[in-house]
């Protein structure tokens, strides 16, 4: 509405700017903007107050009138109970990071530098295809695969290996997982690795340094901004995974988002315990972006 | 947590505001106006079509399309897995579209006090007088005020008989058993089924309150926690058949039913006794179809209508009047319809009062550990 | 020679690891047998139950309708908050940047709470349309970012040639800045349209009065015992997203060629 008298004025074009199309340049980023922002506050903002606010309150339950303010919620969560279940989620997402780049990093390095270039695109969104998956489903395949009577023990009785209990352990977790967040790790490192300066692994090379030496000395440290980012990227999405846990964990494996799940949609529904449990999600995810933003790569936001 | 507390009347509207509003998440129920439109894709307030959330074996597709024949409602169908699990759901404004909950005994003692539900009108409801004696006037809703008992049957242990050997008679066997069983046995996940079985086996009552055999219970719980694979309510039929599992306790309707799949299923009731569960129906107070719900309570009140699902799906009903009409081969399989001396040893769960904090903190406990 | 070698085994060993859960999962759909535990035939069964169950059929259709709203009105306000924030300066901008991040980096666990006790605080009886509400949080962002991206990389000279020739700002926008940032738009909209139909945790605590996503369905299958019928729809389902991640590459592809051919 605001924009049609400037429109019709601009033919004109007067040299002073007038009235309209000042008020057009205050309307403008308003009309873009607003709608967005506004459900973005509406459906982020205040929600995440919200549970800011009722993780202070301890006990809440749904039907129940609630309580004092008090820092009950957040002292619950330093019972060795559940500073266990802190420790196996970071143990899970430590691990699983870890795991992505130890086999992330040659197959990033394979395919930006070893590979064919004209089929570098290709493989690359050959490996990350499962990406694309249903997560579900993928961590659905892996119980398929690690069961007692699975594909994985058939085919170890097949070659006279004896049989693994895998499903329903912490090992079964870090497998999904890891294999759900390869693909990002791949991203990450490759778009690093491209950007390597090929010259210095020749200059390197020049100045004697044998191949694991230029790797060490050259690539490595070249490429340890997207290393960082890549892990980072995997650490927190592996922290605040629920599927994989809940499907591939069994009873042995609760982590924070499943007790989380549990505080509202399980068995014991207390509101205000999930939601400090949420907000210590949020510290520790909003911990490792500082972190990433002070040391890691600014590619990253182009993910 | 500074800058909350710089202003100190705004930050307290706020708090009121949605401590008030959560504390009424049930008045927010209260809202179908609100919920229709969204609720049903078909419009708002269709008559033509009921919500139902249950158990996930109380119903097939043969069940509802003759309900659909004979009164033109179509079915609509969620379920749930643990009575705690749907109370949360319900609580957390998620339970809005539904006309018709299938509750079990405590939990509908509990959603009275929570004030959810409807006060049944009687007069609208046809052949309660069919339902057996013990079922009349129950517990946990004396007179059936609110809820219609519909199905009942026990908790006991499933097992592979080629696969397990002994097979188990009592929950002590999980114990005995522990090294064979590792990591192939699930429990239920719900805690009052998973903790009544294990002060069932310490000889205490299912509804313990005295906090001394709560904790013994816990901690002969985590002894067998290793044992363990998962707690799941019906996650083990196929894993039991294939022998990813063996042993699992399992609800006597969904052991029955699997036993007709694959015959080398048994289902055994603990002799120290177990849970004698009572499912109901109930029309919460936010139900935007009461009618229908009466429709499909009087559906499932007549004889032959319940005679065919018990038939098809292997639930206990409490109508005598279907029991009647069962094949004698159903009629008297023992798991399905208990004698009464096995009967006698079991315990309806009821509400715990005060003691729920204790079961849940334990719950947690075991699940986290 | 040799280092290339076992680099190169690796790396096709990692792209067996990346396909073999797939494989297995359609090795299985085509097995006879009722509990997929050997081999017992090839059969098409699962799959022709597959397509008369209803519950999976509406659960489809409700997944379909969430992710088509929800990125259709993400494609709108995301594309207008990425243009927004290209074009100008105002006082907290970074703020509004830094939460307009949020929802890619916050955990879904906790969006998803705190859409629930938002939405129950208001009293909003959940239902679908929760549902997409909160599905165009994150759709939105995922599209701004990637909008953005395509946006730092333009000439920003080009608009404003076309309002010294006489066009006003919505034409200028429509004919001039729009064709560019097309090929980001449906980008973005094909990545917040996979990942609305991919969402499980937030759809669950949203969703009420019967709705039921695809995940939120096959979520309580895998829970509740899986017949293999699940194993035909995740290879429909994996098929039906490798065409889209594809279309997604090659309209990249496109717009690559294009920009360089500039």
């Amino acid at each position: 509405m605001a924009v049609s008298p400037s429109s019709a004025s601009t033919p004109v074009q007067t040299s002073s700017p007038s009235i309209a199309n000042r008020l057009s340049r205050l309307v403008q980023p308003l009309l873009l903007l607003a709608p967005a922002g506004v459900w973005l506050l509406l459906l982020l903002v205040i929600p995440t107050l919200m549970i800011l606010n009722i993780s202070l309150i301890p006990g809440l339950r749904p039907g129940e009138i609630p309580g004092a303010y008090g820092l009950g919620n957040f002292l619950r969560i330093f019972d060795p109970i559940n500073l266990r279940v802190m420790g196996r989620s970071l143990y899970f997402a430590i691990g699983t990071t870890i795991i992505c780049l130890l086999l992330g990093f040659p197959v990033a390095y394979w395919i930006a530098l070893l590979s064919p270039p004209r089929w570098r695109n290709l493989l690359l969104v050959a490996f990350v295809l499962p990406l694309w998956t249903s997560s579900l489903l993928r961590d659905y395949a892996w119980i398929t695969i690690l069961r007692p009577t699975g594909v994985l023990n058939s085919l170890l009785g097949a070659i006279g290996l004896p049989p693994q209990s895998l499903l329903n352990t912490g090992t079964a977790v870090i497998i999904g997982l890891s294999y759900s967040f390869l693909p990002y790790m791949v991203l990450i490192l490759y778009a690093s690795l491209e950007k390597l300066d090929r010259r210095l692994l020749e200059a390197a090379a020049d100045l004697g340094a044998n191949a694991r030496q230029a790797f060490l000395k050259v690539t490595v440290p070249q490429t340890l901004p997207g290393i960082a980012a890549g892990s980072l990227l995997v650490f927190i999405i592996s922290l605040g995974d629920f599927i994989a846990p809940e499907l591939l964990g069994g009873a042995s494996s609760m982590t924070i988002a499943r007790l989380i799940y549990n505080q509202f949609l399980g068995a014991t529904r207390n509101w205000g315990f999930g939601s400090a449990l949420s907000m210590i999600l949020i510290l520790a995810v909003s911990l490792a972006i500082a972190l990433l933003l002070k040391y890691g790569d600014r590619d990253i936001e182009s993910y | 947590m500074n800058a909350p507390s710089r202003s100190p009347s705004s930050r307290r509207r706020f708090l009121q505001f949605s401590a008030a509003a959560l504390s009424g998440v049930a008045l927010a129920n209260c809202r179908p106006q609100i919920a229709d439109p969204g609720g049903n894709s078909g419009g708002s307030g269709s008559q033509n079509s009921l919500s139902i959330y249950s158990w996930s074996n109380y119903f097939d597709d043969e069940l509802l399309s003759s309900f659909t024949a004979e009164t033109g409602i179509r079915i609509v169908a969620d379920v749930f897995d643990s009575n705690e699990a749907m109370l949360a759901r319900v609580q957390a404004g998620g339970g809005a579209a539904y006309s018709i909950i299938y509750p079990s005994d405590y939990m509908v003692q509990q959603m009275i006090e929570l004030d959810l539900l409807t006060e049944l009108d009687k007069s609208r409801l046809e052949g309660l007088d069919r339902l057996l004696d013990q079922w009349q006037n129950p517990v946990y809703d004396p007179n059936n005020a609110h809820s219609v008992p519909t199905t009942w049957g026990t908790t006991g242990l499933v097992f592979s008989r080629s696969r397990l050997n002994p097979a188990p008679a009592d929950w002590d066997f999980l114990w005995e058993q522990q090294s064979q069983l590792n990591g192939r046995l699930t429990l239920f996940n719900d805690v009052r089924e998973v903790m009544g079985a294990v002060l069932k086996s310490l000889g205490f009552s299912y509804n313990s309150t005295d906090p001394a055999q709560i904790e013994a219970a816990y901690n002969r719980l985590r002894e067998l926690k290793p044992a363990i694979a998962s707690f799941t309510t019906d996650g083990w039929r196929d894993q039991i058949v294939t022998g990813d599992l063996l042993v699992a306790m399992g609800y006597s309707s969904d052991a029955i039913d699997l036993a007709t799949e694959a015959p080398d299923i048994e289902y055994v009731i603990p002799a120290s006794g177990s849970s004698l569960w009572t499912d109901t129906m109930v029309i919460p107070k936010t139900a935007p179809n009461p009618e229908g719900a009466y429709a499909w309570m009087n559906f499932l009140l007549k004889p032959e209508n319940a005679a065919r699902a018990v038939e098809r799906l292997k639930f206990a009903t409490p109508n005598q009047a279907a029991i009647d009409l069962l094949s004698p081969e159903l009629r008297n399989n023992k798991n399905l319809f208990p004698p009464a001396e096995v009967l006698a040893k079991c315990e309806g769960i009821a509400p715990v009062g005060a003691a729920t904090e204790l079961y849940d903190r334990y719950w947690t406990q075991i699940t986290s550990a | 020679m040799k280092r290339i070698s076992w680099q190169t085994l690796f790396t096709w060993i990692m792209f067996a690891f990346m396909y073999f859960p797939i494989l297995v999962l359609a090795f299985y759909s085509f097995n006879a047998s009722r509990f997929s535990a050997g081999w017992e035939g090839f059969s098409l069964r699962w799959y022709a139950s597959m397509i008369q169950d209803q519950r999976i059929l509406s659960a489809l259709q409700d997944s379909l309708t969430v992710a088509i709203a929800a990125v259709a009105v993400s494609a709108v306000l995301g594309t207008m908050m990425a243009v927004g924030l290209a074009k100008f300066r105002f006082p907290g901008k970074s703020l509004y940047r830094g939460v307009s991040y949020l929802p890619l980096i916050v955990p879904d666990i906790a969006i998803a709470v705190a859409t629930l006790v938002f939405l129950a605080s208001i009293g909003l009886a959940l239902s679908l349309w929760t549902v997409i509400a909160a599905h165009i949080v994150f759709c939105l962002a995922y599209i701004a970012i990637v909008v953005s991206t395509r946006l730092s990389g333009l000439n920003p000279h080009l608009e404003e040639a076309a309002l010294d020739l006489g066009a006003n700002p919505f034409q200028a926008f429509m004919k001039v800045l729009l064709p560019e940032i097309a090929p980001a738009i449906v980008s973005g909209c094909l990545l917040a349209f996979v990942l609305s139909m991919d969402d499980f945790l937030i759809s669950s605590f949203t969703a009420g009065g019967g709705a039921t996503t695809l995940p939120m369905e096959i979520f309580s299958r895998v829970r509740t015992g899986v017949k293999p019928d699940m194993n035909a729809l995740s290879v429909v389902l994996i098929l039906a997203s490798g065409a889209l991640a594809f279309a997604s590459e090659y309209i990249r592809y496109r717009s690559e060629q294009r920009r360089l051919g500039q």
